[in-house]
């Protein structure tokens, strides 16, 4: 699994490239923690090129959004994969954090 | 080859060193312990001053090639003749050797197998051997000793005399023993003799071969296990009266060890136990399927379909439960969160799921046999099952989800095992059946009001709390609407993967995105035809999902069509009217 950070004007944006499964998750994980850690409160996972999510990653998106739920965060995914977008639905995970179409989608609502 | 509660404790007889053999003076045995496997048995080399004796050279190249040069040691320090006994005719108990010529000498080393395994491997036959199920090549052999042949059946408890080309001379006499098993008893010069039994059931040719107080077992007791049970020459009435023949037998002959093909050498009384549990089990197994290549390949392919459809639940419901804690960790319930979250271990399942996954796509790309991919599914589904807690499981999250999980798994065993999955088509309105199905996935099981007037003790606020939040009915935010043609539908169906099969398909098109869905029913003269058709955006491409699902059609009694256009995606599923 590969992950791209880039900087936009309405937060910043993980492109996740992969399986996102028990060695991933982890890696997905510190990612995350870094940029949180850097003051970033606005993050967007762009997941137009993951195939796959295991239990591990899904627990990783809600520590995410345990950690992103204060006046002003904001936590969200973009472009998701059927296969990928099934788990997040039928796990009641959209009831969470917010699935955009896209990354301009998501960005022009933050 | 599952490893059947072999007892734990030190090996009695260690690997890979000469020892002496009990009751049996002048005697020695080397026997080569494998970690349980289908490619290949153990091997055991037996040293009188006579003769040496290979039993089961195994079906690794390398194993032939340690045997071969254990065996030039022996013959170095006291030349002797060699023969080889199959305790059966399958290619793991025996290809190792056909890659070393010093095998190959009949000057050296003659081979010694059952009449009808003796025939199969002269014969080249590639059924009887299993070569054909484990995809693996072999050549004929030349079979110098032919064992438990008619000829010295018809005359009982008269000793015969064979010279071979090695230079050995033998005694043979065959008779009956008095735990109902044919006997025939070899005599290597002046030596110790060897005692074979004809103990068929997992093959028409395994047998028994006892030394002192050593019994070699073969495949015995494997042979009620899914994937081995039911192999080409298989009987379930032949394999229940030799194990209980072989349980007297080590009862009264002094064995004190049990030498299997495969897995560890266990005592006489440890075997005893184990031969009755397979003979406990191989009893449930009448009627099963013949597992030739054609039907472990429909195996292997039921197991990609199955462990596809088990990826996708497992994931879900560890991801249910995830957020089910999440939310009482919001709610300052950190302890009910706890209790929850140990319901169903997700680093387990993960780690389950990607074994199989990594599994598969080896096998995808070096495997000729089915038979691995087979095994290697039950053995992860055999693991989820035991690592979540249904009943506890269905009272939090979707219940029906918990019972497709359960099914899938069962389903699974149940063919793996041979037998045919249930499919019991009867007369049904479908109608009425579809009505019931989107009622249950558009209501939570506990309604609001049954909650306010639930009971306030401490113990069921917990259990109504838990399923109030791990419980989402599909249907509950979305149009899903019945169009019936007519006001019944009557066709043959399975009710239960019937209704299983409908929800997959409303799940599949509500997870990937439709807004509304809508299911019409039309009756015809000879069918009768229902359609589930959602809008989805883009055009969805063939998932490994739509596989399952046309089996799973099959199950439900019909037939499974899918179709996508301009936006809409139709399953449209067909099954005769009574």
């Amino acid at each position: 699994m590969e992950i791209t950070t880039s900087f936009r004007e309405g937060g910043t944006v993980l492109s996740v490239n992969g399986r996102i499964d028990t060695t991933a998750a982890p890696e997905l994980e510190q990612a995350i923690i870094h940029e949180i850690d850097k003051g970033t409160r606005k993050i967007l996972l762009d997941f137009s090129s993951v195939p796959y999510i295991s239990s591990g990653g899904l627990r990783v998106l809600l520590a995410t959004a345990k950690k992103l739920k204060n006046p002003g965060d904001k936590f969200g995914l973009c472009s998701l994969s059927p296969e990928v977008l099934k788990i997040m639905k039928l796990a009641g995970f959209t009831s969470i954090f917010s699935i955009y179409q896209n990354e301009g989608e998501a960005l022009a609502s933050w | 080859m599952r490893e059947r509660r072999l007892p734990a404790g030190d090996d009695p007889l260690p690997s890979l060193s000469w020892q002496p053999v009990a009751g049996a003076p002048q005697a020695s045995i080397y026997p080569l312990i494998r970690k349980i496997d289908i490619i290949s048995s153990n091997s055991y080399l037996i040293a009188t001053p006579d003769v040496i004796l290979v039993i089961d050279p195994g079906g690794l190249s390398e194993q032939g090639a340690l045997l071969s040069r254990v065996i030039t040691d022996c013959r170095e320090e006291d030349d002797r003749p060699v023969f080889v006994f199959l305790t059966h005719s399958h290619v793991d108990h025996f290809l190792g050797v056909q890659a070393h010529p010093s095998f190959a000498s009949p000057e050296t080393v003659v081979f010694a197998v059952h009449e009808e395994g003796a025939r199969a491997l002269e014969n080249g036959d590639r059924t009887i051997t299993q070569a054909d199920l484990l995809g693996q090549p072999f050549s004929p052999i030349t079979i110098g000793l032919h064992l438990f042949t008619g000829e010295r059946a018809d005359m009982p408890g008269i000793p015969g005399s064979l010279c071979f080309s090695n230079g050995a001379t033998i005694t043979i006499m065959s008779d009956q023993a008095p735990q109902g098993l044919p006997h025939e008893r070899i005599q290597f010069g002046t030596g110790p003799a060897l005692d074979l039994y004809h103990t068929p059931g997992h093959s028409p040719d395994s047998i028994c071969l006892a030394i002192g107080n050593l019994l070699f077992c073969g495949d015995l007791l494997f042979a009620a296990n899914p994937g081995l049970a039911g192999v080409t020459g298989w009987s379930q009435e032949a394999l229940i009266h030799s194990l209980s023949s072989l349980e007297h037998l080590i009862a009264t002959r002094g064995i004190t060890l049990v030498c299997p093909g495969h897995g560890r050498i266990i005592t006489a009384k440890d075997a005893i136990r184990m031969f009755s549990q397979v003979r406990t089990e191989a009893l449930t197994l009448s009627d099963i399927a013949e597992l030739n290549r054609e039907r472990a390949a429909a195996t292997a392919e039921f197991a990609e379909d199955c462990m596809e459809q088990v990826n996708e639940l497992f994931t879900i419901m560890a991801g249910r439960l995830a957020y089910v804690t999440y939310i009482l960790d919001e709610l300052g319930e950190a302890g009910m969160a706890e209790e929850a979250s140990a319901l169903i271990s997700g680093d387990t399942i993960d780690e389950l799921l990607e074994a199989f996954r990594d599994f598969s796509r080896e096998y995808q790309q070096k495997s000729s046999s089915p038979v691995p991919l087979m095994l290697k599914a039950a053995q992860v589904m055999g693991k989820l099952e035991r690592t979540f807690q249904q009943k506890e499981l269905a009272g939090i999250i979707d219940p029906t989800m918990v019972r497709r999980a359960a099914r899938l798994l069962a389903d699974y065993i149940t063919m793996l095992r041979g037998f045919t999955l249930p499919c019991e088509q009867a007369d049904y309105d479908l109608v009425p059946v579809i009505e019931a199905i989107i009622t249950g996935l558009s209501v939570p099981p506990l309604s609001d009001e049954e909650i306010l007037s639930g009971p306030d003790d401490e113990g069921d606020f917990p259990r109504i709390l838990l399923s109030r939040i791990g419980t989402r009915p599909l249907l509950e935010e979305m149009e899903c609407g019945i169009v019936a043609k007519t006001p019944s539908v009557r066709a043959l169906i399975d009710p239960g993967h019937f209704t299983d099969l409908v929800t997959y398909i409303l799940e599949d098109l509500v997870g990937t995105g439709a807004g509304r869905i809508a299911v019409r029913t039309e009756q015809g003269a000879s069918a009768a035809k229902v359609t589930i058709t959602g809008d989805l955006p883009g055009s969805p491409q063939e998932r490994r999902t739509w596989q399952f699902l046309r089996g799973l059609a099959e199950r439900a009694g019909g037939t499974l069509v899918i179709r996508e256009n301009e936006g809409l995606q139709s399953f449209e599923f067909t099954a005769r009217v009574p």
